[in-house]
């Protein structure tokens, strides 16, 4: 009896507990977000790739924190596709240099983030790299040959509009979903005769009896265009403006010190990434890191409230993924527009003058 | 008490189907009012009827650029061809083990090294090694069902009873004779469990296997798919994966019961 009647008030105190606890929670979030807005919160959560590019100037001697006002917490992430899981699961505030195949994607599947800036439009970085003794010389050279690509990845998505620009289906060329590091595995031993990668993966295959066969003029002028981005938790941004544009303007000046004095930029990326200063200027080089001032005009993301011609390549490139299968369906432009959000950016450049 | 009692004796004359079969209707009931209730996003659970569609349009137009039935019967192939071959080797191997402490003392490190070893660690070393065509996948599955099998056997062999061994001995039998007819018999059923052990693992490998070079199969299906958040196909695939699994199990016991219908009898 005496056992029963403590069971029953330890359950009773249990449910109160979880009943208050979850009233606090509830009510304690949109509280905090009104509070804290303008201000910087605690801890960023940030998912990044460990790249040659200025973003690691701003990560590795701290700009990121100290603008944004807060501690970043780094993850590294594998793909596009990571990013967008860890969005769709609550645990990520920005998403830094998320390609725009996996951003279209993350769109389409109405994932709680807007695309508030650009790292770089990749331009020739992400090309096709053919085996020399491949004799690959023409398109239709590439009849019968085996391409390797990172399946989902901005290269997929250039590759796949290379196949169908030029009417070869994936019964005449094929395609293989490998990772950067097996690609250079598999190309080691010959069993790949094309690859559609970045560096170093493509740096090393040039090196190793590849030569470079340019798609990306063409595929840019026809609308296959690939770009690395930046997103941020539709959430976090709201409740967390200024620390967002503090985090954009150190990205801007990260981009300024590459453009002022290339050398000490990349010496900075060459340690962050673990490769020479060299390395990391080269690699850089073929990025086009576009300006803040450049991203808010009609030909990139647009000024605030008018997204530009880049939500129409959103738009193209879900189209794409739809008619390959990969997301179920793609919405109208105009979510692509919504989903465009420059005031941090024109903050940003407003900020520093 | 006797209350208690009366409540689960009268409980457990439902048969174990049934139960079975409450349990599941229940988990369905469950996932059709949280998607279709609309309480849960279609990116973290498909509905029933979007995974149905899912389904429909994996047999009707397969998945990039190949039926469903292909990529299932392409893992299947890589998982028997993987699991007979480690299995094979790895029981002989590990009745030798058994049987042989010099043996043993051999190929001990070997297996008990490779037995713990994440796959995923050596994929790109079997890349450069094998290439990414079918033989490094079915080589990475050997390499998974091998040491599972040769430790089973081995074990198998220890646990006879040395009274059965001294006995066949006393009635004149020859080395291969006790090895034949006591100990490999009295090994059967450990190799057996051995090999259902085997194939889980085998079939646990099967993703890691098809990242090699992908494009083909089910582990890879299910991959890609998990890129793009397609929930409704990974589900399918996952079905799939595990009633293929589920089904080789099943014959694997069947076998087992035909062979060693004596097991736990004697």
């Amino acid at each position: 009896m005496a056992e029963q009647a403590a069971g029953g008030m330890n359950r009773r105190t249990l449910v109160k507990t979880v009943v208050l606890s979850g009233a606090a929670l509830t009510a304690g979030l949109p509280a905090r977000a009104l509070l804290a807005a303008g201000k910087a919160p605690e801890t960023v959560r940030v998912s990044f790739f460990l790249e040659t590019k200025p973003t690691m100037i701003a990560k590795g001697e701290g700009w990121f924190d100290k603008l944004s006002g807060s501690k970043c917490a780094w993850t590294e992430a594998g793909s596009g596709a990571e990013i967008n899981a860890a969005f769709a699961g609550k645990s990520v505030d920005i998403g830094l240099a998320i390609g725009s195949s996996p951003t279209a994607s993350g769109i389409s599947q109405r994932l709680p983030y807007e695309l508030v800036g650009m790292v770089d439009n990749i331009g020739p970085a992400e090309e096709m790299v053919v085996r020399k003794v491949a004799n690959i010389k023409s398109v239709a050279d590439f009849k019968g040959k085996k391409v390797a690509t990172p399946f989902g990845s901005t290269s997929h998505f250039r590759l796949l509009g290379f196949l169908k620009v030029n009417n070869l289906t994936q019964k005449d060329v094929t395609v293989l979903d490998m990772k950067p590091d097996a690609e250079v595995a598999a190309w080691t031993r010959g069993d790949i005769d094309a690859v559609y990668v970045w560096s170093p993966a493509k740096a090393k295959m040039l090196e190793a009896g590849g030569e470079l066969f340019t798609t990306y003029k063409d595929l840019d002028a026809k609308g296959y265009v690939i770009a690395d981005l930046i997103v941020a938790g539709t959430e976090f941004s709201k409740a967390y403006p200024d620390a967002l544009t503090g985090f954009l303007v150190a990205y801007r000046n990260a981009l300024k010190m590459w453009q002022t004095s290339p050398d000490e930029a990349a010496a900075i990326v060459g340690k962050q990434a673990g490769v020479s200063a060299e390395v990391a200027k080269h690699d850089m080089e073929e990025y086009d890191f576009v300006p803040f001032e450049k991203q808010l005009t009609a030909e990139w993301l647009g000024p605030p409230g008018k997204a530009g011609k880049f939500a129409d390549v959103l738009k193209r490139t879900a189209d794409f993924l739809v008619e390959q299968k990969s997301i179920k369906s793609a919405p109208d432009l105009s979510a692509f527009q919504a989903a465009t959000n420059t005031t941090f950016l024109a903050q940003a450049v407003k900020a520093a003058g | 008490m006797t209350e208690a009692r009366a409540i689960t004796q009268g409980r457990s004359r439902l048969p174990e189907w049934a139960i079975t079969g409450v349990s599941v209707a229940v988990l369905i009931v469950a996932w059709v009012v949280a998607t279709d209730g609309g309480f849960v996003d279609d990116l973290f659970m498909p509905s029933p009827s979007s995974l149905w569609s899912g389904f429909m349009d994996l047999v009707v137009d397969g998945y990039k650029s190949r039926t469903i039935w292909e990529h299932a019967g392409l893992s299947l192939e890589r998982v028997l061809a993987g699991f007979v071959t480690g299995a094979i080797a790895g029981t002989v191997i590990g009745l030798a083990m058994g049987y042989n402490r010099v043996v043993e003392a051999c190929f001990s490190p070997f297996v008990e090294f490779l037995r713990p070893l994440p796959q995923l660690a050596y994929l790109v070393l079997l890349i450069v090694w094998f290439g990414i065509g079918e033989t490094a996948q079915i080589i990475l599955l050997f390499l998974t069902a091998f040491p599972v099998s040769a430790i089973a056997a081995m074990d198998g062999v220890k646990s006879v009873s040395r009274q059965r061994v001294q006995v066949a001995r006393s009635l004149g039998a020859s080395d291969w004779q006790i090895f034949r007819f006591v100990v490999f018999p009295s090994a059967l059923p450990e190799i057996f469990t051995g090999a259902r052990l085997a194939i889980g693992v085998v079939y646990a490998t099967l993703i890691a296997a098809e990242i090699i070079a992908g494009s083909t199969g089910l582990g890879w299906v299910i991959l890609d798919a998990g890129r793009f958040l397609r929930s409704d196909y990974v589900f399918v695939g996952i079905l799939a994966i595990g009633l293929m699994g589920l089904s080789l199990d099943y014959m694997l016991v069947a076998i087992e019961h035909r062979i060693v219908h004596w097991a736990g009898r004697y």
